[in-house]
C-alpha cells in the first residue's frame, strides 16, 4: 500500500496537483461495481465539490440523520482531507448504507455498476428534495426553481408543487425528445423525457459517434404498426425519432454490453469493439450549436461473462491518467486509454472493456 | 400521442372469425355536402356546351362527389350524385375514357364508377395490402391507369380490361391473359398473386380474372404518380425521396432521380413524358429532363412542404399548394413566382381548368380561383412578384425576415360548401351520448342510439362542456368510436356490443312496463334496420307469414344470442317495434358499414338497403 503510494508520487513527483488526492478504495468481497463508480464521481470535480460543500453546511446536523448523500458527503471529505496524499480508504459506511438502502446491493454476487450509478443518483435526488420540502415546511421561503424530473404528487388542495432542481440535475440530467412525424400531415408530436445517462445500443467495431447515430435514427410506423394521428384522426404512417434536447453538463454513456440471448436463456457480454475518443461532439442536437466534451472518466469492466467479472475505472485528473483498481492506483499514459475500447474479435485474450464513459461539456459552466 | 398497433384497413381480416362488426356512420347533414377534407379533384368537361362543366371530389369522408358547375345559374355548384362505397379516406382519383371515375382510398381498394351515373360503384378492384394512396391516368384516349400506395406497391390497370366481364375459364387461362398484358418477365402478376394469399386470406380471387401489371422497385411507401399522355412513362415518389420512372406497359424500371431531401408528395408529366415536376416535403419544386436524365431545376417557392402541383399544358409554368395554405404560379423559364391566394387550410390537391384552379384543401369546402390557363404569363403583370431562389426553405427564411408576399386574390370565384369534420370527441358515461368537437369549434352532443345531435352548444369549451355532462353511472363499453371520416363512425361488435342493458323506465318508453330491460345494442340494431326489414318483407312478399316479420327479427336476435349470453326473455322476441330512442332520422340516414358474407366490405345509406344484402352480414 504505502509502496505503491510513494511510487505514484514518484512517478509525479512536482507535478503532483495540489491539494489532490489520490486514494485507492478497499474492496469487501464484490464492491468493486461501487469503487469503480466512486472513483469516477470523485473526479468529477463539480459533483466533487457539491458534496464537500453538503458536508461542510450539514456538519453539525440538529436531526444526525444517516443517508447515502451524508454518507457519500462523509466518505468524500475524508478523501480530501487525508494528510498523506496516496493510500488506501475503506469506504465501509457508504457501503453499508448502499446495502442497507437496496437490497439488490446486499448480496455478495457480482453487482452491476450502470445500476448502481443510477440508483445512487436518483437516491441523491429524493434524499435531497426530502429535505428542501422539510425546510420549506419549516420555513416561509419558497425556495423552488424551475422544473426538473416531471410532476410530482400533488399537495392536498389539487396544486402540481413544483420539482426541485437540484445539483444533481444541473450536473447530470440532460433532457431528450421523442419527435413522431405524421406523414399524411406532417405534424410532428414531441414528448420529452429527462435523463442521467444515455444507454447505447452497439454494434462490433463501431465508434461512439456512430452508436449515438444509431440512437437517433428514424423509426419507421407503418403497415401493422401505424402512428395514430390526432389531427388526422386516423392512423397513417409515421416516422419517430429521438433527439437530444438538451445535452447535459457531464454526459454519462452507458455501453449495453450485457445483452440477453434467447436461445441461450441468460445474459451474455459482448466484447465489441467501440471505440471512444477523448474528445467528444455532440452534432444531433436541438441546439444551435454543437456540443463539445472531453472524457475524464471510464468505468472499465473485466472479465468475459456478465456474473463473474470485476470493474476498475480510468480517471483523467489535472492532464494525467490513472487507474484504479481497488486499492491500487497507478498512473497511466493517454494511450493506454484505447486498450480499453474491447475486442474486434470474439475470443480474444483481452477481456477489459470500456462499460461507462463519462464526458464533461467544455464550454458551458458548472453549477 | 401513442401507437395503436393494427391493421391499415377495416376489413377486419385480422380478427377471429368468430367476431363480427357492424359500423353506423352518423352523417350529420345531407348528401350535399362533404363532411371532412377533400383529398382530391378531377374536372370533367362536357363536350356540348362550353359552359357547364362537372368536378368530382374524393373526400375523407370516404365518398366522392359529383358537382354541376353552372356558369349561366349563378355561379354555383349543385351536388349531382354521391359515389358512396368506400369504407376509409378516398385519396385520389382520375376519370378515364368517356365516362369512368377510378378512385383508391385507404381501404386498400380501388373503386370504378359510372361517372354520370347516381353513384353505384360498377368495379371494386382489390391488389394492394395497404393504403392506396395516389392514382395516375394516362391521356383522355388510353384506359391506362397507375396505382401506387403504402408499402411501395404499384400497379398498372387496363381499366378496360378490369371491367371486363369475368370470363368463365380456369386459373391457366387468366394467367395467360395477364402475362399477355405484363409482358416483361421479372414483374409476373403471378407474384403478385402470391403475395396477396399469403397476406390476406379474403382476396383468394381478388378481380375474377384481370390481374393488373406490378411494377416492383419501390423500398418505400409511395406518395404521388403521374404518367404522360400515351401511358409510357410512369413516375412514382415517396418517403424514398427519390422519383423512380417506370415503363408502366411492362412494369420495369427505367430510371432514378435523386435530388429532394425529404418525402416526395406531388409528381406531374408534361404531355411527352421528357419534363417531370415533383413536389416535397422538403419544401422544393423541381424540374427534370427525363431525356438527360437529371434535375434542371429548382425553385424554392413555398415556405413548408409541397403536397400538390397543376400545370399548364405547355408546362411553361405552374401552380403549386401546399402545407403553407398557399398556392403560387411559378414561371418555370425565369423563376418569377407569384403568390395567387391563402388558403386558411393546408392544401391537398388542385385542379386545372381553362379559365381557373380548383382549390382541395383539409377542410371539407372547396374553392375556385381564377387562373389563366391559357395565358398565365398575364398573372405577372400586376406585379407583386418574386424570384424563386434554389434552396430548400430559403423561402421559408425569407419569410422570416419579413418580406411575406401579398395574394393577388382575397376571395374565391366560387365555394364548394362543405359541413365542418369532427376532430375530436368523448364517450360520455352513460354510453348513448357523444360530446364532439368539429373544425369550425362548435360543440355537439350526440345521441348515438338514435343518431342525432340533441345540443348544439355552440363554441365553448369542450373541456369544460365534458365536466359539466360528467355522470357517475357505469355503464358496459358496448360500442366503440373513431372520427377518421370526419363524422361519428359507430362500431358495434359481437359479442361485447349486446353487453348494456337499461331499464325502459330510464328510457323513458312510453307503454312498456317500467322494469322491462332494453338491450341498447339490440335496439339501435333494429332501429337502423328498420328500413331494411320492411323493404325486405316486401320483397319476400307472398313467402312471408303472419310471423314473416317476427321471424327476422328473431333470426337476427338467435344468432346474435349464439354470440351473446344474454337471456332476452320470451316476450321481447316478438317485439319488433322500434322505441323513439332509437329512430334513426330518415332525413340524414346514417352509413351502415359491415362485411360481406362473401368477403369484402361494404358500405350503404340504411335508406338505401332495398333488402336485398345478405342477412347473415348482419350480426
Amino acid at each position: 500500500m504505502g509502496a505503491a503510494g510513494s511510487k505514484l508520487e514518484k512517478a509525479l513527483g512536482d507535478h503532483f496537483p495540489e491539494g489532490e488526492r489520490y486514494f485507492g478504495l478497499e474492496n469487501f468481497g464484490n464492491t468493486c461495481y461501487c469503487n469503480s463508480v466512486l472513483q469516477a464521481l470523485y473526479f468529477c470535480v463539480p459533483f466533487r465539490e457539491k458534496l464537500l460543500e453538503y458536508y461542510e453546511k450539514n456538519k453539525n446536523p440538529v436531526d444526525p440523520e444517516e443517508n447515502l448523500l451524508t454518507c457519500l458527503a462523509d466518505l468524500f471529505t475524508q478523501i480530501s482531507s487525508q494528510k498523506k496524499k496516496t493510500g488506501v480508504i475503506a469506504p465501509k459506511r457508504f457501503v453499508q448504507r448502499v446495502r442497507k438502502e437496496n437490497e439488490l446491493f446486499r448480496g455478495y454476487m457480482h453487482q452491476d455498476a450502470h445500476e448502481f450509478l443510477n440508483f445512487l443518483l436518483n437516491e441523491l435526488v429524493d434524499i435531497l428534495e426530502k429535505e428542501s420540502s422539510a425546510t420549506k415546511d419549516s420555513s416561509e421561503n419558497s425556495s423552488s426553481e424551475k422544473v426538473a424530473n416531471g410532476p410530482r404528487n400533488g399537495l392536498a388542495n389539487g396544486v402540481q408543487k413544483e420539482p426541485l432542481v437540484t445539483w444533481v440535475h444541473k450536473n447530470f440530467q440532460g433532457i431528450l425528445t421523442n419527435e413522431t412525424k405524421c406523414l399524411r400531415c406532417e405534424t410532428v408530436t414531441a414528448r420529452d423525457e429527462t435523463f442521467f445517462d444515455l444507454s447505447l445500443d452497439i454494434e462490433q467495431n463501431s465508434s461512439i459517434t456512430s452508436c449515438l447515430k444509431n440512437f437517433s435514427s428514424t423509426e419507421t410506423l407503418n403497415a401493422e404498426d401505424k402512428f395514430f394521428c390526432d389531427k388526422c384522426c386516423s392512423l397513417q404512417e409515421a416516422q419517430k425519432r429521438m433527439k437530444i434536447k438538451k445535452p447535459p453538463h457531464i454526459l454519462v454513456i452507458h455501453l449495453k454490453r450485457f445483452k440477453y440471448i434467447e436461445n441461450l436463456g441468460r445474459y451474455k457480454k459482448l466484447s465489441y469493439r467501440v471505440v471512444f475518443p477523448l474528445e467528444l461532439k455532440l452534432t444531433n442536437t436541438m441546439e444551435d450549436a454543437d456540443s463539445e466534451y472531453s472524457l475524464f472518466a471510464v468505468v472499465v469492466h473485466v472479465g468475459t461473462g456478465p456474473n463473474h467479472g470485476h470493474y476498475v475505472s480510468l480517471v483523467k485528473s489535472h492532464n494525467h491518467w490513472l487507474f484504479f483498481d481497488d486499492e491500487n492506483v497507478d498512473i497511466i499514459d493517454e494511450s493506454a486509454v484505447q486498450t480499453f475500447f474491447g475486442s474486434a474479435q470474439e475470443y480474444s485474450s483481452n477481456s477489459e472493456h470500456g462499460y461507462i464513459l463519462f464526458y464533461e461539456r467544455l464550454t458551458s459552466e458548472t453549477s | 400521442m401513442h401507437r395503436v398497433g393494427s391493421a391499415g384497413n377495416t376489413s377486419g381480416s385480422n380478427r377471429p372469425r368468430k367476431e363480427k362488426r357492424l359500423t353506423y356512420v352518423l352523417n350529420a347533414s345531407d348528401d350535399t355536402k362533404h363532411s371532412a377534407g377533400v383529398n382530391c379533384l378531377a374536372v370533367l368537361k362536357s363536350n356540348g356546351s362550353c359552359r357547364s362543366e362537372h368536378l368530382f371530389t374524393g373526400s375523407r369522408d370516404g365518398t366522392l362527389k359529383r358537382w354541376a358547375i353552372d356558369e349561366e345559374a349563378g355561379q354555383a355548384a349543385t351536388c349531382s350524385a354521391t359515389f358512396e362505397s368506400h369504407v376509409d379516406w378516398v385519396n385520389d382519383a382520375v376519370l378515364v375514357g368517356d365516362h369512368t371515375l377510378v378512385s383508391c382510398s385507404s381501404d386498400t381498394a380501388l373503386k370504378t364508377w359510372n361517372c354520370m351515373s347516381n353513384g353505384v360503384c360498377t368495379k371494386t378492384l382489390r391488389q394492394h395490402s395497404d393504403y392506396v394512396t395516389c392514382l395516375a391516368a394516362a391521356g383522355k384516349n388510353s384506359n391506362i391507369v397507375s396505382s401506387g400506395g403504402l408499402g411501395g406497391e404499384v400497379f398498372v390497370w387496363d381499366i378496360e380490361a378490369a371491367l371486363a366481364p369475368v370470363s368463365k375459364s380456369n386459373d391457366g387461362t387468366e394467367e395467360e391473359a395477364s402475362n399477355g398484358i405484363s409482358g416483361g418477365a421479372s414483374n409476373l402478376p403471378i407474384t403478385s398473386l402470391r403475395t396477396i394469399n399469403s397476406s390476406n386470406s379474403l382476396h383468394s380471387t381478388p378481380n375474377h380474372g384481370y390481374i393488373p401489371t406490378a411494377a416492383k422497385g419501390h423500398k418505400e411507401s409511395v406518395y404521388a404518380l403521374a404518367m404522360n399522355d400515351s401511358g409510357t412513362i410512369l413516375v412514382s415518389g415517396g418517403t424514398e425521396k427519390v422519383v423512380r420512372v417506370w415503363d408502366p406497359r411492362s412494369g420495369s424500371k427505367t430510371m432514378k432521380l435523386r435530388g429532394h431531401t425529404d418525402n416526395v408528395r406531388a409528381l406531374l408529366l408534361d404531355s411527352t413524358g421528357r419534363y417531370c415536376l415533383s413536389g416535397s416535403s422538403d419544401s422544393m419544386i423541381r424540374l427534370w429532363d427525363l431525356g438527360q436524365q437529371r434535375c434542371v431545376h429548382s425553385y424554392a417557392v413555398h415556405t413548408d412542404s409541397v403536397w400538390a402541383l397543376a400545370s399548364t399544358a405547355s408546362f411553361s409554368h405552374v401552380y403549386s399548394g401546399g402545407r403553407d395554405q398557399s398556392l403560387y404560379l411559378t414561371d418555370l423559364s425565369n423563376r418569377e413566382s407569384i403568390l395567387l391566394c391563402s388558403e386558411d387550410y393546408p392544401i391537398l390537391q388542385l385542379a386545372l381548368d381553362d379559365e381557373s384552379i380548383w382549390v382541395a384543401s383539409t377542410d371539407s369546402s372547396v374553392h375556385r380561383w381564377p387562373a389563366e390557363g391559357h395565358n398565365p404569363q398575364k398573372m405577372f403583370q400586376r406585379g407583386g412578384s418574386f424570384l424563386a431562389g434554389n434552396l430548400s426553405f430559403s423561402r421559408a427564411r425569407a419569410s422570416l425576415e419579413g418580406s411575406t408576399p401579398i395574394p393577388v386574390y382575397r376571395e374565391p370565384t366560387l365555394k364548394v360548401p362543405g359541413v365542418p369534420a369532427i376532430v375530436q370527441h368523448e364517450i360520455l358515461n352513460n354510453r348513448r351520448h357523444v360530446l364532439t368537437k368539429d373544425t369550425s369549434g362548435s360543440v355537439k352532443l350526440w345521441e348515438i342510439t338514435r343518431g342525432t345531435v340533441i345540443e348544439d352548444y355552440g363554441e365553448v369549451s369542450f373541456d369544460e362542456k365534458k365536466k359539466e355532462l360528467f355522470e357517475m353511472v357505469s355503464i358496459p363499453a358496448w360500442f366503440t368510436v373513431d372520427t377518421r371520416l370526419g363524422s361519428l363512425s359507430i362500431h358495434l361488435d359481437t359479442p361485447q356490443c349486446f353487453s348494456a342493458e337499461m331499464y325502459s323506465a330510464d328510457l323513458q318508453i312510453a307503454g312498456k312496463p317500467e322494469d322491462d330491460k332494453v338491450n341498447l345494442a339490440r335496439e339501435t340494431l333494429k332501429g337502423l334496420l328498420a328500413h331494411w326489414l320492411a323493404k325486405r318483407k316486401q320483397r319476400l312478399g307472398s313467402q312471408s307469414s303472419a310471423n314473416g316479420e317476427v321471424q327476422s327479427v328473431k333470426d337476427i336476435s338467435a344468432r346474435s344470442m349464439t354470440h351473446s349470453r344474454i337471456e332476452v326473455d320470451g316476450s321481447a322476441e316478438n317485439d319488433s317495434m322500434i322505441y323513439p330512442p332509437f329512430e334513426f332520422s330518415a332525413v340524414y340516414p346514417p352509413s351502415i358499414i359491415t362485411e360481406g358474407s362473401q368477403g369484402g366490405v361494404w358500405r350503404k345509406k340504411i335508406t338505401d338497403l332495398d333488402g336485398t344484402e345478405d342477412e347473415k352480414d348482419l350480426p
